[in-house]
């Protein structure tokens, strides 16, 4: 009834070719943006801090940058994990190497040299398509963590093998470490996160997110229109590996604060983003943040309802979460394809036409 | 039909090609030219090598011998996408469209080589990105309306019929703005409305854009009504060349097209 656009007339094609051509949408999602922004940070804590927002956004990131890879260029990736280290790994020798360098200087350097990696294991995808390159980018996932592993120089020869990130000052406040209050970190990622999908966006509705579906839907007669598959898919997957590579360096300062390469970037982690993707919709910058939040925090509300509400044994509950989200995405593999991001799209639609819908 | 069509003005010449797969000989030496300006036919019995001909052309296969000439220069060793920067078009047998892409991102995507806004600038989009992405909107919105198809501008092509596919890949290769357009039996499937609807936006296009158009079709009314020449291809290999006319009459045609018992 209120969700409608009759009325709501484009004269020019730059109304026409905004993100959000709904009058409703472009409310919904300033106010958004405004309450993560002006409000949350003044509400949040430490649980919420942790367990719930920096976790989402951080994936987020990640689930776009596999987005762009798989959802928009049709490559499929398994080595997103091995990439999240790359960018980890970088962002740690850069701010041990120039400690007064800025961190957001420090974790775009990290993204632009996990898009030359990304480059270079993104080679075979001019040979190999579809399962075969997916193996193919299996062996980057775990030559990176063995390599992270193996060279003592990247975890600067410590001890423990272990890299831990050292206390970093935006304007006088911490972001990394123990010290830093949880409505710097959040702010720290959100911007990150928002500027960045912003960027996809812009990058998925223009001259180059069209080569990429081009070469996703039909190779061969993306080539007859002047589409070079070496061009396209490489930079696919530059772009894919820098948010994927920005996504692992916040990960490690922020999120996580010290990292052990086989467990923090295993491949657990490869198939989780990827399920991400698939589960909220492939081909939608939406559908990465809705799937993002599905896989995050579909476990932890069930852990929440049962453990903390029913009162029952915690191991148990952990399997019973992998049973259950297993289940989860069998049952939208079947009924919805498409993901989550469809499934609000078709709810878009029927809203336009409710309560008359004849 | 152009009147107008010079006979000395080659647009593209192909010399002696002779292109193999293995043991078998898709073609060999073939000869033939097209004119600026002019509607250009293959034609053919099934396996004839009249798609090989336009893979020729477009470079998706390379021949072992032959030379191709186009716009007055020799064309070397060129992958399909260079072919296109060229100024060739093409439109497929099986419809090759992009199927998660709506009817204009198709046009649009089409309009890739003409499109110079660089990576940065793309990622702001507000600026010269967004400039130019309304400028060539324009242009696809007047292919758009040139083929009758406003209705479904923001239809997935996925969901379309089979004619309207058709339809919006002629569309896609009409947004390249080629010199040299390749149709693919464009009319194959269609019921004899839309292969006359088919029929004019080919005859509109030469005339209108002044495009030069190869089209390979089955139809021989078709071909016979909007061709100026015509080559025809048997087994890989030329069996003759020139107006429509003179094609119908000729007896090796015959012979390939209706067989012929030897005695």
């Amino acid at each position: 009834m209120f969700y409608r656009e009759s009325g709501d007339f484009k004269t020019s094609y730059i109304q026409d070719q905004q993100i959000f051509p709904i009058l409703q949408d472009r409310v919904f999602v300033t106010v958004i943006i405004a309450f993560a922004f002006l409000v949350v940070p003044f509400l949040i804590n430490d649980y919420w801090e942790k367990s719930v927002l920096l976790p989402v956004l951080i994936w987020s990131l990640a689930a776009i940058g596999l987005n762009i890879l798989t959802g928009y260029c049709g490559q499929v990736s398994l080595g997103t994990g091995g990439f999240m280290a790359v960018g980890a790994y970088a962002s740690y020798k850069f701010t041990t190497a120039f400690p007064e360098l800025n961190l957001f200087i420090v974790v775009l350097l990290s993204g632009g040299v996990t898009a030359m990696v990304g480059i270079l294991f993104g080679l075979p995808s001019l040979r190999i398509k579809g399962f075969y390159l997916a193996v193919a980018t299996l062996a980057s996932q775990f030559f990176l963590v063995w390599l992270f592993n193996k060279v003592p120089w990247f975890y600067n020869y410590s001890a423990s093998g272990q890299i831990n990130a050292p206390e970093r000052l935006i304007a006088g406040i911490a972001v990394t470490g123990p010290n830093a209050p949880p409505w710097a970190t959040y702010l720290f990622c959100l911007v990150f996160v928002v500027v960045f999908a912003l960027v996809a966006k812009n990058l998925t509705r223009g001259r180059f997110g069209r080569s990429w579906m081009a070469i996703r839907d039909m190779d061969i007669a993306a080539e007859i229109i002047g589409v070079a598959p070496l061009k396209a898919k490489l930079s696919a997957f530059s772009i894919s590996s820098f948010y994927i590579g920005i996504a692992g360096a916040l990960f490690f300062l922020v999120y996580l604060g010290a990292v052990e390469p086989t467990e923090a970037f295993g491949i657990d982690k490869s198939f989780l983003v990827l399920f991400m993707i698939i589960i909220g919709g492939l081909g939608s910058i939406l559908g990465s943040f809705i799937g993002a939040a599905f896989m995050f925090l579909m476990p932890v509300l069930i852990k929440n309802i049962l453990v903390n509400g029913l009162g029952w044994s915690p191991d148990i509950v952990a399997h019973l979460i992998l049973m259950i989200v297993g289940g989860l995405i069998m049952f939208f593999l079947i009924v919805e394809p498409h993901g989550l991001a469809q499934l609000w799209r078709v709810t878009k639609e029927k809203l336009r036409l409710w309560p008359f819908p004849h | 039909m152009q009147d107008t069509v010079k006979e000395d003005d080659i647009l593209l010449e192909v010399r002696n090609i002779s292109l193999s797969f293995g043991g078998v000989r898709a073609l060999e030496n073939i000869s033939f030219d097209i004119r600026k300006g002019e509607v250009r036919a293959i034609i053919g019995p099934n396996g004839a090598g009249k798609s090989s001909m336009l893979n020729v052309i477009n470079g998706f296969y390379h021949p072992q011998e032959g030379e191709i000439w186009f716009d007055g220069k020799r064309r070397h060793h060129m992958k399909p996408h260079q072919v296109a920067k060229l100024g060739i078009a093409r439109t497929f047998q099986n419809i090759a469209l992009f199927k998660g892409m709506s009817t204009l991102d198709n046009l649009m995507t089409g309009r890739y080589i003409k499109m110079r806004a660089n990576l940065f600038s793309q990622m702001v989009w507000v600026g010269p990105a967004q400039r130019e992405e309304v400028e060539h909107r324009q242009r696809v919105e007047e292919i758009i309306d040139f083929l009758k198809i406003q209705s479904i501008r923001k239809t997935p092509v996925g969901k379309l019929p089979y004619g309207m596919q058709k339809r919006v890949e002629l569309g896609r290769a009409l947004a390249a703005e080629s010199k040299l357009l390749l149709l693919d039996e464009p009319m194959a499937g269609m019921n004899l409305e839309e292969k006359e609807d088919m029929c004019r936006f080919v005859l509109d296009v030469n005339e209108q854009f002044g495009t030069t158009i190869a089209l390979i079709e089955h139809d021989m009314g078709v071909v016979m009504d909007i061709s100026n020449r015509v080559v025809v291809l048997d087994y890989g290999k030329k069996l003759a060349d020139g107006s429509p006319d003179e094609v119908r009459n000729n007896e090796k045609v015959i012979d390939a097209y209706l067989g012929v018992s030897h005695d």
